[in-house]
């Protein structure tokens, strides 16, 4: 009976906890978009309306006003093409340094690592000097070149866990079934750790897709993207609140479909090996 | 080996790790077609650093590896021609049972039909045939086996390698296993290099046994070869359960005849055996019988060579059809496999028979038979 009791009220608590965890991390964003749906009267108004007439005029107007579409264009160019690079080169570095032991791996490993932990504002004026020489600025080459920087170390990192999970025996199997080294990672080595790469994937899609501060810098008209595109609603006439949050919204929308496309993959990839 | 073909042959092997530790030192060994060679000794003698050699898995120090004749040294895994069986059974997780087994024969682009024929031929033989739609995870261990062994024979090769396959399963399941596979072995007419670190596998598998310590081979032979020969102490007290009793002795002539000897007991020598040891007078050696040789006086009629010794029981275990007697006999302790009909108690001194004709004796320094 006591045993009984004490699994109730644990399980009331964690109920409870994870409701109060929820609200904390949903505020914000649903804040964003109850303000997207209000007129700009109620969403300057003090203390917040939490009733009030919706209103799709901010959508509207941003999409027929505003280069929105342009820019999110941009974004999913950029993010595509970065987490096809970041995947192809990362999970191929990752295979060698997880399997192939030689003098300094470990270090080549550490060294990766390290440059993520380098501020990027650090890296910045390099960079955008690198840019302007080849010419790249203002394309989205240079923000796919430029958060490969960034990303590949995760990635790498990331995938040379997964790939360290895999019974060595199994590539062994299949040399002798009659793999070379790289039809062993493309058939059995790959396959295995697809959970795990599609996680990669989504987390690498989402920082370049939300990315700020280097695509502030490096574009200025023509690869403008998302995040730097919104900004334009503030204006030194002021901040058209209305604007941004339908902006950001909009921006939401492609992360939110491609992680529930995903998520089953999600799921079983940030908890591969813990199921073992 | 005149007549045989031979189909492995290891010349002067040598694996020695990044590390700089050696695992195998120089061996040199010749496996006939059609053989069933058992790898044998404790973990790290370099047996399955050997196996891995052969299969291409691991590069090879010094020394070179023929199969069929053919320099494999710096032949890929997969064009040696080879199976091999592991001892988690490396099944591929994320494919079906029936794509394991097709894998090999995919991979080497035979076509479909063919490929389709030989799956079921190699799974009715191994009665799996309820399985190809399953996938590994689904599988019992025993079942997980059989697909492995599947893997290994649809492909008809040159040589299988077995990498300890059955040390995951239990133990009524390893001893039906271990009958399978001989008579695969038996069917299949390939031959099988087999690598374990249990005895009773090498005793009953093998057509012939290597037996390794310390990355060097200490005796190679047919089973029993090995059991009633063993060519030192390592080998004499490796192979057979309970291992054989090693008592420390003394060669002694008197009025003609020799004698094993020490301050508790004087056994005699089969006249048989006194030529081989006349040399020995006076020295110092290390006397060595097998529990299976030592009787229960009490239920045993004398017999030739029989020698009596007195020995007070420390423990009685019954097994059924033998009961194991652990005794003391001064300071050394002495294992006896007798009867089960015996009367022997716990801290009760009793007459033992030893039959002499199985002894053996061994050089105190180098631990070699003599």
């Amino acid at each position: 009976m006591d045993r009984f009791l004490t699994e109730k009220v644990k399980k009331a608590f964690l109920v409870i906890a994870t409701v109060a965890l929820f609200v904390f991390i949903l505020f914000p964003p649903a804040v964003l978009f109850l303000t997207s749906i209000k007129t700009e009267l109620d969403a300057l108004s003090f203390p917040p309306k939490w009733f009030f007439q919706p209103t799709l005029k901010n959508y509207a107007a941003i999409l027929k006003t505003s280069p929105l579409i342009g820019y999110a264009v941009n974004s999913l160019i950029v993010a595509s093409l970065n987490t096809i690079a970041c995947v192809v080169i990362g999970s191929m570095a990752a295979y060698s340094l997880a399997r192939y032991k030689f003098k300094g791996s470990e270090n080549i490993a550490f060294w990766m690592l390290s440059i993520r932990m380098m501020p990027p504002v650090a890296a910045i004026i390099p960079i955008y000097i690198l840019m302007k020489n080849v010419g790249l600025l203002d394309t989205p080459w240079c923000l796919v070149i430029t958060y490969l920087t960034f990303n590949l170390p995760f990635v790498v990192w990331m995938m040379k866990g997964f790939f360290e999970e895999i019974p060595r025996e199994l590539e062994e199997s299949a040399f002798i079934d009659g793999c070379s080294p790289l039809n062993a990672f493309i058939r059995i080595a790959l396959p295995l750790v697809a959970p795990g790469l599609a996680a990669t994937a989504i987390l690498v899609f989402i920082f370049s897709w939300n990315e700020f501060l280097f695509a502030l810098i490096l574009t200025g008209t023509k690869a403008v993207t998302l995040p730097v595109g919104i900004i334009g609603f503030m204006k030194e006439t002021g901040i058209n609140w209305g604007y941004m949050t339908a902006g950001g919204i909009l921006a939401l929308v492609p992360v939110i479909l491609f992680t529930m496309l995903v998520q089953k993959h999600l799921v079983k990839g940030l908890t591969l090996g813990a199921l073992k | 080996m005149a007549g045989h073909m031979l189909d492995i042959v290891l010349k002067n092997l040598k694996k020695k790790f990044d590390n700089g530790f050696v695992a195998v030192h120089n061996i040199n060994l010749e496996i006939a077609e059609k053989e069933f060679l058992v790898l044998v000794g404790p973990s790290g003698c370099g047996k399955s650093t050997t196996l891995r050699m052969i299969a291409g898995l691991e590069k090879i120090t010094e020394g070179e590896i023929y199969i069929k004749n053919r320099l494999v040294n710096h032949l890929m895994p997969k064009d040696r021609n080879i199976a091999m069986v592991f001892q988690n059974y490396a099944l591929y997780p994320h494919m079906k049972v029936y794509d394991n087994i097709a894998f090999g024969l995919k991979m080497r682009k035979i076509p479909k039909p063919e490929i389709d024929k030989l799956v079921h031929e190699a799974s009715e033989i191994l009665g799996i045939e309820d399985l190809l739609h399953r996938r590994p995870r689904q599988l019992s261990g025993g079942e997980r086996q059989r697909v492995a062994l599947g893997r290994a024979i649809v492909r008809k090769p040159d040589v299988f390698l077995f990498d300890e396959p059955l040390s995951n399963l239990d133990a009524k399941l390893r001893v039906q296993m271990r009958e399978e596979i001989k008579k695969l072995h038996e069917r299949l007419q390939t031959t099988i290099v087999y690598v374990t670190h249990d005895q009773v596998e090498a005793m009953t598998m093998g057509t012939r046994i290597v037996v390794m310590k310390n990355g060097v081979v200490q005796q190679v032979g047919k089973p029993l070869e090995l059991y009633e020969k063993p060519l030192n102490l390592f080998v004499a007290g490796f192979l057979g359960s309970p291992a054989m009793n090693f008592l420390n002795a003394r060669v002694v002539e008197e009025r003609g005849a020799f004698f094993v000897k020490d301050d508790h007991f004087s056994l005699t020598i089969p006249r048989a055996l006194k030529n081989r040891y006349s040399e020995l007078k006076e020295k110092e050696v290390i006397f060595g019988i097998r529990p299976e040789h030592i009787f229960d006086k009490t239920l045993t009629d004398p017999f030739p060579n029989g020698e009596s010794l007195k020995a007070k029981i420390e423990i009685v275990e019954p097994m059924g059809s033998v009961v194991v007697l652990v005794a003391r006999c001064g300071t050394s302790k002495i294992i006896a496999s007798v009867d089960s009909k015996t009367k022997a108690r716990p801290h009760v001194e009793m007459d033992f028979l030893l039959d002499m004709s199985q002894m053996h004796l061994f050089d105190k320094e180098f631990e070699e038979a003599y």
